[in-house]
């Protein structure tokens, strides 16, 4: 404000009209604003509030099985056609002692399933025997790992 | 122009052989000269699994020191034998002794390929040498953590050749103590009555079979007959020491209590003297005092007495009859079977006779053998349908659980020394078998498989 004062020169006609006019244009939307932005924040805070269910205490119990379990992925490396060492993890094993190492591994699943990554130029003979192993062992399900065109 | 060419090799040979030194493992103490010979370690190392899984022990073959048969048979056989044994009491994971077969045999302790064990799954490993030094077995043991190669146990032991499996036992309840802190049974044994020789009863009219006392290990191996008699043996009852099995035997067809130490030449001795029909003893826990019941006093009572026949005394004053006594763990109370209310059931007192209450509400219970501790818990024969079936009644909370069900007629229950099993006999095969089953009613295993066989008792 006190700098434009100065710089005002026709003096109080100008000032007036303009005041006329800006009190008719403009609808005061401060009250308005604060009001709505109120009911957003209690919405906000209400919302997740809304969407909780009946809530359960879950037993305790002393043995319980992990609900997330995790997977277990069987490798078959191109290497497998030299040495017959597969992959459980990150840990290169014979392929003679797969079969018992699924069964210890299976006792503690109740979801008996093993993800099979093997190379896309191993042979479908070695694979199928592989599968030989874990099936052997119990596992129910193996799922084949692939990936899209693109995927690297 | 060769020093040109010479130079690049010349660094690349440099490199290599710092690399090659770089790469030298950092001196590890060679395991030979630690592990074998020592006892218990000052620091015991108990070997665990992975969380939430038990841990996973393998057993294979012994090395045989010696080229002969029977060393060689008997490291084999060793092996197989603890494999059972530590299978028996379900406390760890063993690993199925045919996925060894990939895994070289170490010729000696020191060569063991602990990595190709590990790839395996291995937690634990067993491996044990056979020497045989004139008529005797050396039989040394270690069980080596696999994961720090370390071994954790070690014992060596001595003893005939004639039994190699009690080297197997006995190494199966240290490592058990050792590792778990639990007293297995591998050692203990079982008594039964049998009819398996079909000798006929002497002194009789009718050709009816004897039946005599049998023993055998735990596991149904060396079975061998304890009584030659030629009459009616039933209902062995091991002594607490285990030198000596109670029963009742048929004398000139008067039954009376037997008492057989089995491992020395006597005749056994009758300390109920003949007074009356006497049955079923049993042993006080203490060794000192025998329960039986007997018609002395015109109807089945129970009676105490001191195990060489003194003191007798009558506990129990009912009309009706009151027979099979079982000792509680203490010694403190006794279980015994009444019909007072119609049918059998079973009822507890104290050792003196007082405090008497009932505490079976069924068709019919008989037949009451209380666990060792630390269950407190009393198994009975209770019947189901057409044919008895195997009971446990809890003492402290009153709850009762079958683990046979209705296979057969499952009766006459006995508990192992631990209390985590049971002997019984069951006609599910068609004939009457002794089998021994976990008090949870899983791990069914036959122990007889010839005649008919009764009336199992657990040695202490």
């Amino acid at each position: 404000m006190p700098k434009i004062m100065p710089v005002e020169t026709s003096g109080s006609r100008r000032g007036r009209g303009r005041r006329v006019a800006s009190s008719l244009a403009e609808i005061n939307v401060i009250p308005l604003v604060d009001v709505m932005l109120v009911l957003l924040i209690i919405f906000m805070v209400t919302a997740p509030m809304l969407q909780r269910g009946m809530e359960v205490n879950l037993p305790t119990s002393r043995r319980t099985t992990q609900l997330s379990e995790e997977r277990i992925f069987v490798t078959v490396p191109l290497s497998y056609q030299q040495n017959g060492i597969v992959q459980i993890g990150d840990e290169p094993i014979r392929v003679q002692v797969l079969e018992e190492r699924m069964r210890q591994a299976m006792l503690t699943k109740t979801e008996k399933e093993v993800f099979l990554r093997s190379d896309g130029r191993v042979l479908v003979q070695e694979m199928i025997d592989v599968m030989g192993h874990l099936k052997a062992a119990g596992v129910e399900k193996v799922g084949i790992v692939a990936k899209l065109p693109g995927e690297r | 122009m060769t020093a040109h060419r010479l130079l690049p090799t010349a660094l690349i040979a440099m490199a290599s052989v710092s690399v090659l030194a770089w790469q030298q493992p950092p001196p590890t103490p060679p395991a030979s000269q630690t592990q074998p010979p020592r006892q218990p370690a000052e620091i015991e190392l108990s070997i665990m699994g992975e969380p939430g899984a038990p841990p996973r022990y393998a057993v294979p073959d012994f090395i045989a020191l010696g080229t002969d048969e029977q060393t060689r048979g008997a490291a084999k056989s060793i092996a197989q034998v603890l494999w059972d044994d530590l299978a028996f009491e379900r406390e760890f994971y063993m690993i199925p002794r045919d996925t060894y077969a990939s895994i070289p045999a170490a010729k000696s302790p020191e060569t063991v390929p602990f990595e190709r064990w590990r790839e395996l799954g291995a937690d634990g490993l067993i491996i044990g040498t056979v020497r045989k030094v004139n008529d005797t077995f050396q039989v040394q043991a270690w069980l080596y953590n696999v994961k720090m190669q370390k071994s954790v146990f070690g014992k060596e032991y001595t003893g005939g050749t004639r039994n190699e499996r009690i080297f197997a036992h006995t190494i199966s309840d240290e490592i058990h103590m050792q590792q778990r802190a639990l007293q297995g049974v591998a050692r203990s044994k079982l008594a039964f009555a049998s009819d398996r020789d079909r000798e006929s009863v002497t002194g009789t009219v009718q050709k009816r079979d004897v039946k005599e006392i049998y023993i055998s290990d735990y596991d149904g191996a060396n079975q061998q007959r304890a009584t030659a008699q030629r009459r009616l043996n039933l209902t062995p009852a091991w002594s607490p020491d285990g030198r000596a099995i109670a029963y009742t035997a048929y004398r000139n067809e008067s039954p009376d209590i037997a008492v057989s130490f089995i491992y020395k030449a006597a005749a056994p001795t009758w300390p109920a003297r003949g007074k009356g029909h006497n049955f079923v003893p049993a042993w006080s826990p203490d060794g000192t005092k025998l329960a039986f019941w007997s018609n002395r006093d015109g109807n089945p009572e129970i009676y105490v007495m001191s195990a060489d026949g003194s003191n007798a005394r009558r506990l129990t004053h009912h009309r009706a009859s009151d027979v099979s006594p079982a000792w509680s763990p203490s010694g403190n109370q006794i279980a015994f079977v009444s019909d007072r209310t119609g049918s059998p059931q079973i009822y507890l007192m104290d050792a003196d006779g007082s405090a008497v209450r009932q505490i079976t509400h069924e068709s019919w219970a008989d037949r009451p053998t209380w666990s060792p501790a630390p269950y407190n818990e009393i198994a009975y024969t209770s019947r189901t349908g057409p044919g008895y079936d195997i009971a446990i009644y809890d003492v402290a909370t009153g709850q009762r659980r079958h683990i046979t069900f209705g296979e057969g007629s499952n009766e006459s229950p006995s508990f192992a020394a631990n209390g985590r099993h049971l002997a019984f006999m069951s006609t599910r095969l068609g004939k009457s078998h002794i089998f021994t089953i976990g008090r949870d009613g899983k791990g069914l295993k036959q122990i007889t498989k010839v005649g008919n066989n009764f009336m199992p008792n657990w040695s202490r």
